[in-house]
């Protein structure tokens, strides 16, 4: 194969390369920006101590608790959380931060910073 | 000629995959923030405080972690004042149960802050709250059908975790397994700066203990648990017709007030008087314990 040969082909191979990756970019952009902001399954979710003392944020017909940078929810047996911030909760976070209920002894009660923490890394749970 | 034709067609293609990529990322601008390293939740102090709550205060059974779970159920503004009417109707019911309890931690206060606790009086005090725990849920059934009532089906659920959450942490507080991090021992011997030493003489002398109480049957609550959350979230639901309600309220409220009385009990010779007094100013505390006093941050 001559060297022009071999050139022509690369360069055709390129320009299709470049085309078809951002066709596939663009679409899949356009399907994630989409009005769901599909959640996903996680292996992390907030601590059972945080679930029981921290106020939900109703979405979407479901309890959500911002924790560690992500709103989770319980999705049947195991918690997914958004993998994109959808507005209103976004929104919701902004304008105030989750309210948490102290239950030590009065006397021992500290002022508690309201940021949510780390997510544990745990494995999936089936209740 | 047609070799510039070519060249600028491979430029414009890729400055388009590129716009299509920059462009892509920019539309993900409400993206979460990543996580901040705030704090692990069992090292917080809500966390901290939760846990100290479940292993001082048993007398509602699981009652009380249904009334616990409506402070945080975060519910629409026009159903507020009757969630918190239910709320305090259901502490008000659980009244026999907590003055019970107080008399148990007070008899305990005073027994260690003495040097000398009256193990009768200890054990009546445990009899008293295992009996009065039996009649909660029977007290308390309408007031959580007038509960489910009222809430949404989201809310519903989301009262359902709560509990389980509860349940969760209830049994982390009162593990009999030694948690050297966060186990009531471990956080007691920070506290009250507990010598190796103390720390297992007071073990030793729990585990003996604990050998003649009857091991918690956590599968009888969990089942309950159960039964109650598959009930609640349903769109009937009569409290009336959960049979395993009253055997698991006086089980988890018997068993809890049995390890912490014991727990104290084995703790008394161990301590310093300065240990011993800072203790019992501590149980004085749990035992002055409001339900109504809402400690919101």
């Amino acid at each position: 194969m001559s060297y022009i040969i071999r050139t022509n082909l690369f360069r055709k191979t390129a320009c299709i390369f470049a085309l078809v990756t951002s066709v596939v970019v663009t679409a899949g952009c356009a399907m994630e920006a989409g009005a769901s902001f599909p959640g996903v399954a996680v292996e992390s979710y907030p601590p059972d101590g945080y679930v029981a003392t921290t106020e939900p944020v109703y979405y979407e017909g479901r309890a959500t608790y911002w924790y560690g940078g992500n709103w989770y929810y319980r999705d049947g047996n195991r918690w997914s959380h958004y993998d994109r911030e959808p507005p209103a909760l976004q929104q919701r976070r902004v304008q105030a931060a989750p309210v948490r209920r102290s239950y030590g002894p009065a006397a021992t009660r500290r002022p508690m910073a309201n940021a949510a923490g780390r997510p544990q890394e745990r494995a999936r749970r089936e209740r | 000629m047609a070799s510039i034709g070519r060249r600028t067609g491979i430029i414009v293609t890729v400055l388009i995959g590129t716009w299509g990529t920059v462009g892509c990322s920019g539309s993900s601008a409400n993206t979460p923030p990543p996580a901040t390293a705030a704090k692990v939740a069992e090292d917080d102090d809500v966390a901290a405080g939760l846990l100290e709550h479940h292993r001082f205060h048993h007398h509602g059974g699981v009652t009380l972690l249904i009334a616990m779970s409506l402070d945080t159920l975060g519910i629409s503004p026009e159903h507020k004042a009757a969630v918190e009417k239910i709320r305090t109707d259901l502490h008000a019911r659980m009244e026999p149960a907590r003055s019970a309890e107080q008399k148990l931690v007070n008899t305990l206060s005073e027994g260690l802050a003495a040097g000398n606790i009256d193990a009768a009086g200890v054990d009546a005090a445990v009899a008293e709250v295992t009996a009065a725990a039996t009649a909660v849920h029977d007290a308390s059934a309408e007031a959580v059908n007038e509960l489910h009532a009222l809430l949404t089906p989201p809310e519903r659920a989301a009262l359902v975790d709560k509990v389980e959450a509860h349940w969760a942490v209830w049994q982390k507080a009162n593990s009999l397994k030694a948690d050297p991090e966060h186990g009531h021992l471990a956080t007691l011997a920070k506290e009250l700066g507990l010598t190796q030493d103390q720390v297992d003489k007071v073990r030793a002398s729990l585990d003996e203990r604990l050998k003649a109480v009857p091991q918690l049957d956590s599968q009888e609550i969990a089942a309950h648990l159960r039964a109650f959350g598959d009930a609640f979230r349903s769109e009937k639901f009569d409290s009336k017709v959960l049979t395993t309600a009253n055997g698991a309220n006086s089980h988890l409220a018997g068993w809890g007030a049995a390890r912490l009385a014991h727990f104290v009990q084995a703790l008394s010779p161990v301590l310093t008087p300065d240990q011993r007094t800072k203790f019992a100013q501590r149980l004085r505390e749990h035992a002055a314990y409001n339900p109504n006093d809402r400690g919101e941050s």
